[in-house]
C-alpha cells in the first residue's frame, strides 16, 4: 500500500512546509523592520529579537506535527510501515489545521510584530505589549496544532 | 485584593526650611508630589533653575560614559556587578571631593589628543601628497624659480602625456617624469620665463595641474634634503605623536581611580536637581511655603517621624482623598503573590475603586505556566539560575521582582512537569498522574476544567466588585445568574438529571429579568434574553484555554525530537558522543527558551483576555514618589 504511505508523508511535508512558508515569511517581515530601527538604536537588539523570533512558532509547530505523523506511522522503526489508502488520506487531512493555520497566521504575526518592533522603538517600556498583541494572532496557530493532535491522536492505524 | 489606602498631604512650613524639608521627603521617598493649587489660596508658583546642575550632569555623564567605555569585562561579569552604595545621609559629603578639577583634567586630555589626532591626520595627508614625488632627483628646497626659467612641479593624465610629447618638440620646454602609474603622470617641468604665459595655457588645456609644496613641507625640508628624507621626517613626526596620543591615553586611564567619586557625585548632583527642580509644585506666599503630594496611609506615622525636627515650625495636614481626585494605584499584596504584580502591571493599575487582581490570578498564572512548559528539568534550570542571579547580582526593584516570578514559575513546571511531562524528554512513570502524549483528551479535559473554574472565579469577581460598588440587585441576580447558571448547565448536560437542569433555568431567569435595566418590561424582557447570548462568549473563553494542552504537547514532543536525534547522532562512529552532547545541549536550551517564551505569553494572554475582561477596570496611575534616584550607584 505505498500511496497510503505517500499521502501520510505527504500530510507531515505539507504541515512541516506551510508551517515553515508561514513563519519564514513572518520573521522575515519583523527582522526587516528590526533592523531598521537597529540602524539607529543597536542597543535594542536584545528586546527586538523577541518580537523578531515570536512569528517563528508555526513553523515549530509544523515541524512537531510532521514528526508526530513520523512516529505515527513509524518511520524510524526501520520496517516499512503498512498503510491502507485511508489511513493515508486521514492522516494528509489531519496535517491540514496546523499547515493552513500556521501559513496564514506566521505571516500575519509577522506584520503585527514588525509593527510592534517600531512601538518598541518609540516605547522601549512597552515591550510585553506587542509581544501580547502578536500572541493574540497566534491562538489560531496553537488552535491548529491542537486539533492536528487530536485528529492524528485518534487515526486508529 | 484591594489596593492600598492613599491620603492626601499638605503640608505648611516658613520658606527658610524649604531646602531641608525638600530633601527630607526626598530621602523619605513616601510622598509623591503633586501640583499645589495655587488658586484656591491665591499663591505664587517659582520656576526654580537648575542648569548649573544640567551642565555639570552633562560633563560627568560624558566622564562617565568614557570610563565605561575603557572597562574590559566579559558579559558575565557585567551582568554580576553590582553598583556600589552611598548612604544617603553622606551625601553632602561627597561634593567636598574637587570633582571639577578632574573633570577639567579630563576634558583637557581629550581636547590634547583630539588636536593630536588633527595634526596627525595633516601629517598623513602631506605623506600621501609626496608619496608620488618620492623620486623627484632635486632637492625639494631648489625646486623655485630662478631668474630665467621657471621650475614647476605637477601631475597629468596619462592619456594627455603623448600631446605634452609633441609639444615639448615645439616649444622651449623641457620635463622630466618622476612617477606613473596607471591613470596619473607626475612631472618636473622646466620652462624659459619670457614664454610663461603662452605655454602655461598650453600646460592648462593639457590638464596639467601644478602642484605646490606646502609651508609644513618646506619648513621641515633642510638644504640638501630630497622627498625621500622629508617623508622620513613626517614619518618619525606622526609616530613621536602616536606615542604622545598613548601617553596622553594613559594619563587619561590613570584618572579612572576616581571613576566612583564621580559616580557618587553624579547622583548626587542628579539628585539635588530633581529637588531643585520640584520646588515648581510648590505654593508660595513671601514668608511660608505649601505643598501637597500623596501618600500612603501606611506611611502617615513614618513621614511625620521624619520630620519631627521641623516640627515646630510646619504644619501637616492628612485628608482621604476626595470623590473628584485621582489619586495614585498603589498595590498591596502578600509577599508570596507579589511577583505576580507583574502581570498586573503589564496590563495596567487598577482604577480607583477596582479590585487589585493580583491575589487572584496568581495561582492560576503559576498553574498554567507549569503546564505549558511541562518539563520540569527546565524549571529545574530556571530556578536555579534565577536564584542565582538574585544572590549574586543582587538586582532590585522591578528586575528583583521579574526574578522571583520566574523562580516561582521554574518550581511550578518542576511539579507539574514531573507530573504531566517529563525530565528533559524522559517521562518518570512511576510519577506521572497523566501523559498528555497517550491520553490528550483527558488533558484536554483538565485544561478546560482549569478554564472553566478561572472563568467562573471572574464572574464571581465581578460579583463582588458590583455589590461593593453598590450596584447590589444587578449583580446578584446577573452575575449570580451567571454563576449558578454554568456550573449547572455543564452538570446537566453530563448527566441529564432534572435537578440540574432546573437550577439552570433558575440563574437564566435571573440574568434575563435584570440583565437589562430598561424600564419597558418588553424591552427588559427581550434585552435580558439577548443577553444570555453571552453564554457563546463563556464557551469561547474557556475553549480558549485548550492551549494549555497545545503548548504542553509542543515542549514535550520537541523534547522528545532533540533525545531522537541525540540517539541517532549516537550512532556515528567516533564522533558520535559529541555531536549527540551539543545537540543535547543545544536542543534542550532551544526548546527551553521557545516554551518559557509561550509559556508566558499565552498564559498572560488567558490572564488579560479571558480573565480580566470579566472583573477588572484597569486605568490607575502609577505612584511615583519623590525619592533618591540611583543611576550609577545605589543609595542606602
Amino acid at each position: 500500500m505505498a500511496l497510503g504511505l505517500t499521502l501520510a508523508i505527504l500530510g507531515g511535508a505539507l504541515a512541516c512546509i506551510l508551517g515553515g512558508i508561514g513563519s519564514a515569511i513572518g520573521v522575515g517581515l519583523a527582522g526587516q523592520a528590526s533592523s531598521g530601527v537597529m540602524s539607529e538604536d543597536p542597543g535594542k537588539f536584545g528586546s527586538l529579537l523577541l518580537l523578531v523570533a515570536l512569528p517563528g512558532t508555526q513553523g515549530i509547530y509544523g515541524f512537531l506535527s510532521a514528526f508526530l505523523v513520523i512516529l505515527k506511522i513509524g518511520l524510524t522503526t526501520g520496517t516499512i510501515p503498512k498503510l491502507t489508502v485511508f489511513n493515508g488520506w486521514q492522516i494528509l487531512v489531519a496535517c491540514l489545521p496546523v499547515a493552513f493555520a500556521g501559513l496564514v497566521s506566521g505571516i500575519h504575526q509577522g506584520k503585527v510584530c514588525a509593527s510592534g518592533v517600531y512601538m518598541v522603538a518609540k516605547q522601549p517600556k512597552d515591550l510585553m505589549k506587542p509581544v501580547i498583541m502578536a500572541a493574540l494572532v497566534e491562538t489560531y496557530a496553537v488552535l491548529g496544532l491542537l486539533i492536528t493532535i487530536l485528529l492524528l491522536n485518534g487515526i486508529r492505524l | 485584593m484591594a489596593l492600598a489606602e492613599v491620603k492626601r498631604v499638605q503640608i505648611v512650613a516658613y520658606s527658610h526650611l524649604k531646602t531641608e524639608l525638600l530633601s527630607s521627603l526626598q530621602e523619605s521617598g513616601l510622598v509623591q508630589l503633586e501640583e499645589a493649587n495655587f488658586e484656591e489660596f491665591d499663591l505664587a508658583s517659582s520656576s526654580p533653575e537648575a542648569s548649573e546642575h544640567e551642565h555639570l550632569l552633562h560633563r560627568l555623564k560624558q566622564a562617565l560614559d568614557y570610563f565605561s567605555g575603557q572597562e574590559e569585562k566579559g558579559f558575565l561579569k557585567r551582568l554580576f556587578t553590582q553598583k556600589p552604595s552611598l548612604h544617603y545621609q553622606k551625601r553632602k559629603e561627597v561634593l567636598d571631593f574637587d570633582f571639577r578639577s578632574v573633570l577639567d583634567e579630563l576634558e583637557k586630555l581629550e581636547a590634547d589628543k583630539n588636536e593630536l589626532l588633527g595634526e596627525i591626520k595633516f601629517l598623513e595627508r602631506e605623506r600621501d601628497f609626496l608619496s608620488p614625488l618620492k623620486e623627484l632627483s632635486l632637492p625639494v628646497s631648489s625646486v623655485e624659480t630662478t631668474d630665467s626659467t621657471e621650475i614647476v612641479l605637477g601631475s597629468m593624465p596619462l592619456s594627455q602625456f603623448e600631446e605634452l610629447q609633441k609639444l615639448a618638440e615645439e616649444e622651449a620646454i623641457w620635463f622630466e617624469i618622476i612617477h606613473q602609474d596607471k591613470r596619473q603622470i607626475h612631472l618636473l617641468v622646466f620652462y624659459l620665463k619670457k614664454e610663461q604665459t603662452q605655454l602655461e595655457q598650453s600646460l592648462k588645456e593639457l590638464n596639467f595641474t601644478r602642484l605646490y609644496f606646502t609651508e609644513p613641507i618646506m619648513s621641515l625640508a633642510q638644504v640638501k634634503d630630497r622627498v625621500g628624507d622629508v617623508r622620513e621626517k613626517i614619518r618619525k613626526e606622526i609616530e613621536g605623536k602616536r606615542k604622545d596620543v598613548e601617553a596622553l591615553d594613559g594619563e587619561r586611564r590613570r584618572l579612572a581611580v576616581y571613576r566612583e567619586k564621580l559616580m557618587q557625585v553624579h547622583d548626587v548632583l542628579l539628585n539635588e536637581r530633581e529637588r531643585i527642580l520640584s520646588a515648581r509644585l510648590l505654593g508660595e506666599t513671601e514668608r511660608v511655603f505649601y505643598l501637597e503630594g500623596w501618600i500612603r496611609s501606611f506611611d502617615v506615622d513614618r513621614l511625620k517621624n521624619k520630620l519631627k525636627p521641623y516640627f515646630d515650625e510646619t504644619q501637616i495636614y492628612f485628608r482621604p482623598p476626595l470623590p473628584e481626585e485621582s489619586p495614585p494605584s498603589i498595590l498591596e499584596n502578600p509577599k508570596p503573590s507579589q511577583p505576580f504584580e507583574v502581570v498586573t502591571k503589564l496590563y495596567g493599575l487598577p482604577q480607583r475603586g477596582s479590585l487589585d487582581p493580583t491575589l487572584p490570578l496568581a495561582p492560576f498564572f503559576f498553574l498554567f505556566v507549569g503546564l505549558c512548559v511541562s518539563e520540569a528539568g527546565y524549571g529545574l534550570i530556571v530556578t536555579l539560575l534565577s536564584l542565582l542571579y538574585i544572590k549574586f547580582a543582587k538586582p532590585k526593584g522591578g528586575l528583583l521582582l521579574f526574578l522571583k516570578l520566574l523562580t516561582l514559575l521554574g518550581i511550578s513546571t518542576v511539579i507539574l512537569g514531573t507530573l504531566v511531562g517529563g525530565w528533559f524528554g524522559f517521562p518518570i512513570r512511576q510519577l506521572m498522574i497523566l501523559d498528555p502524549l497517550q491520553d490528550p483528551l483527558s488533558f484536554l479535559i483538565l485544561a478546560l476544567a482549569l478554564g472553566f473554574i478561572q472563568v467562573w472565579f471572574g464572574t464571581l469577581l465581578k460579583l463582588i466588585d458590583g455589590i461593593k460598588n453598590k450596584n447590589i440587585l444587578q449583580s446578584i441576580f446577573v452575575q449570580g445568574g451567571w454563576l449558578l447558571l454554568l456550573p449547572s448547565l455543564v452538570v446537566y448536560l453530563l448527566t441529564k438529571q432534572f435537578l440540574w437542569g432546573i437550577l439552570s433555568l433558575v440563574g437564566a431567569a435571573g440574568i434575563v429579568f435584570f440583565a437589562s435595566p430598561s424600564r419597558n418590561p418588553l424591552a427588559r424582557f427581550f434585552g435580558g434574553l439577548y443577553s444570555l447570548y453571552d453564554i457563546s462568549r463563556y464557551l469561547a473563553d474557556v475553549l480558549s484555554y485548550s492551549r494549555l494542552l497545545a503548548l504542553g504537547l509542543a515542549t514535550s514532543v520537541i523534547a522528545m525530537v532533540v533525545n531522537t536525534l541525540c540517539q541517532t547522532a549516537l550512532g556515528i562512529p567516533w564522533v558520535g558522543w559529541l555531536l549527540a552532547a551539543l545537540i543535547f545541549l543545544g536542543g534542550h536550551l532551544f526548546n527551553l527558551a521557545i516554551s518559557y517564551l509561550g509559556g508566558f505569553v499565552h498564559s498572560m494572554r488567558l490572564q488579560f483576555v479571558e480573565f480580566f475582561s470579566k472583573f477588572f477596570r484597569s486605568g490607575g496611575k502609577p505612584f511615583q514618589p519623590f525619592e533618591m534616584e540611583s543611576r550609577f550607584i545605589e543609595f542606602i
